[in-house]
């Protein structure tokens, strides 16, 4: 289960890559491959987070 | 000529501060080997935090990044994922690693190959190889330091005596602190670099477009497919981005002087705690893309190596002096810290793996830097080449340490035949610049290592 939680932003950030890799839509202006790239690396230290926390309780 | 002063006046102050709260903050601590090349395994979560993103934010890398979206685009975006990716990985594996290097008293990245596999030779090779590998780095920061001071400069200074300066302060500073001094020195350049981040990726694309969706307007305008990947096996395709995300990741930690920033933890704890704040500081690479895209328009038309200065010019251009000086003396520290933590982990691989004793390291930082410096003078663009070597190279020892610790039946022979074999296959792709469906090379050459690792595994235990 923690490795799943911890692989899911690396396998976004990797094979999932080439479905997100377009212009459109565009947020606040920015293309999407970049708001996609960047939302995964913003959100992996939550995963990550929520991993130790499991970890702390066994 | 007065502004070129201000800016290096700025820059050099900048450097000789950072140096001295550095000193200051160590002046209580007693330098043994332990001390000096692990820091004596004290750091807390925070400080291990700084000196890696000391390590691996250097200026190459802002400088790089920033010329990667100038002169690439998209393809620049592996950046930001593969650290990520890095730290994920080290999540899990780095605290059986750092418990290890405590119970054996482990200093350097061959010393493992000892504790874990006990082969003298091996270890030898291991060294040998990781300091021919790192030799090339610690001399490419310099560039980083001519680019910045020559641009600081105005162009009106010979910039190889300024780097000499800057260097032999630092070199200094490296012998009398260790990897201590290079911890605290970290702080103010991480603080500093920082500001010249949000300046150069926030102020500078709003001063001259007003919003980034302008920004990206003007480049696609341009460029129109500058901001996506190309399909497949195209060059800098979606294959290659795959392929150098999975490669670098595995090799993130795989420096002699990350290994030895691992070692420098104070707990198991303080690693994990700290991979799960790293990714944030990815984020700083977004700003650097988007100064680098700032710079595409508003300075176009800089070719090959020359893209690395984008944004640097475009400062040096439209902004004072003094603000061109901060930045430089960011851009310095950034260049020379990693320096040092790459001289400590090369002395102490040398002087603990080859030569036999770890108290030499410190006399090995002078001979190394002055090594490192003279190869820089006259073989400046070899060095360039030979680093990309470095990554593929330092990527081929992931195996022997991932499975080491968790697969009992790897053994001497059969990592060193994989590392072998993933060594000559990376020199070999390098050499002739072999392309297959877009996958970087590098990548082939860990999973021909891997396999080699493995089918060796298996055969030595069933002749036993």
């Amino acid at each position: 289960m923690r490795f799943l939680l911890a692989a899911l932003s690396p396998l976004m950030l990797t094979f999932a890559v080439p479905l997100a890799n377009t212009l459109q839509p565009r947020v606040f202006g920015f293309p999407f491959l970049l708001v996609w790239i960047v939302f995964w690396v913003a959100v992996t230290p939550l995963f990550l987070y929520f991993v130790y926390r499991m970890e702390r309780r066994t | 000529m007065n502004a070129a002063v201000v800016a290096l006046a700025i820059a050099g102050a900048i450097l000789v501060a950072t140096i001295a709260f550095a000193l200051y903050s160590i002046r209580r601590i007693r330098m043994d080997p332990q001390q000096y090349i692990v820091g004596g395994r004290s750091f807390g979560a925070l400080l291990l935090w700084i000196l890696l993103a000391g390590e691996v934010y250097t200026s190459f890398t802002f400088l790089g990044a920033a010329g990667w979206a100038y002169g690439r685009g998209a393809p620049a975006f592996y950046i930001l994922a593969y650290g990520t990716i890095g730290y994920v990985i080290g999540y899990f594996y780095l605290p059986d690693l750092w418990r290890i290097a405590k119970e054996r008293r482990l200093l350097t990245s061959p010393d493992f190959f000892q504790a874990r596999y006990g082969s003298a030779v091996l270890t030898t090779a291991v060294a040998v190889l990781q300091f021919l590998l790192i030799i090339p780095y610690v001399t490419l920061q310099l560039t980083g330091v001519q680019i910045v001071l020559s641009i600081a400069g105005y162009g009106h200074y010979n910039a190889t005596v300024a780097v000499a300066a800057a260097f032999a302060l630092v070199v200094l500073f490296t012998f009398t602190a260790g990897l201590h001094g290079t911890a605290w020195a970290s702080i103010v350049k991480d603080a500093l670099v920082l500001g010249a981040v949000v300046f150069a990726g926030i102020v500078l694309p709003l001063h001259f477009f007003g919003s980034f969706g302008a920004l990206f307007d003007r480049v696609l305008a341009s460029s129109p497919h500058w901001l996506t990947l190309a399909h497949g096996s195209a060059p800098f395709g979606t294959n290659w981005y795959i392929s150098t995300v999975l490669l670098t990741s595995v090799g993130f930690y795989m420096g002699p002087h990350s290994i030895a920033a691992v070692y420098s933890a104070k707990s198991g704890d303080a690693i994990r705690r700290n991979a799960i704040y790293l990714p944030l500081y990815q984020i700083v690479m977004l700003l650097v893309f988007l100064a680098g895209f700032t710079a595409l328009v508003v300075a176009p038309g800089l070719k090959g190596p020359a893209a690395d200065q984008s944004f640097l010019l475009v400062v040096q251009r439209y902004y004072p002096a003094w603000i061109l000086g901060l930045i430089a003396g960011a851009g310095c520290l950034a260049a020379l810290l990693p320096a040092s933590a790459q001289l400590i982990g090369a002395s102490s691989v040398f002087a603990k793996n080859v030569l036999g004793n770890a108290v030499w390291t410190r006399a090995l930082v002078i001979v190394i830097a002055a090594g490192a410096f003279v190869m820089w003078v006259y073989w400046k663009q070899t060095l360039v080449d030979l680093l990309l070597l470095y990554y593929n190279g330092v990527t081929q020892f992931a195996p022997a340490f991932i499975l080491g610790l968790y697969w009992k039946r790897a053994n001497a022979w059969a990592v060193g035949s994989g590392i072998a074999a993933g060594e000559i296959a990376a020199f070999y792709f390098w050499h002739h610049s072999t392309q297959l469906w877009g996958i970087n090379p590098g990548f082939f050459a860990l999973l021909i290592n891997l396999a080699v690792c493995v089918a060796v595994a298996f055969a030595r235990r069933t002749s036993e």
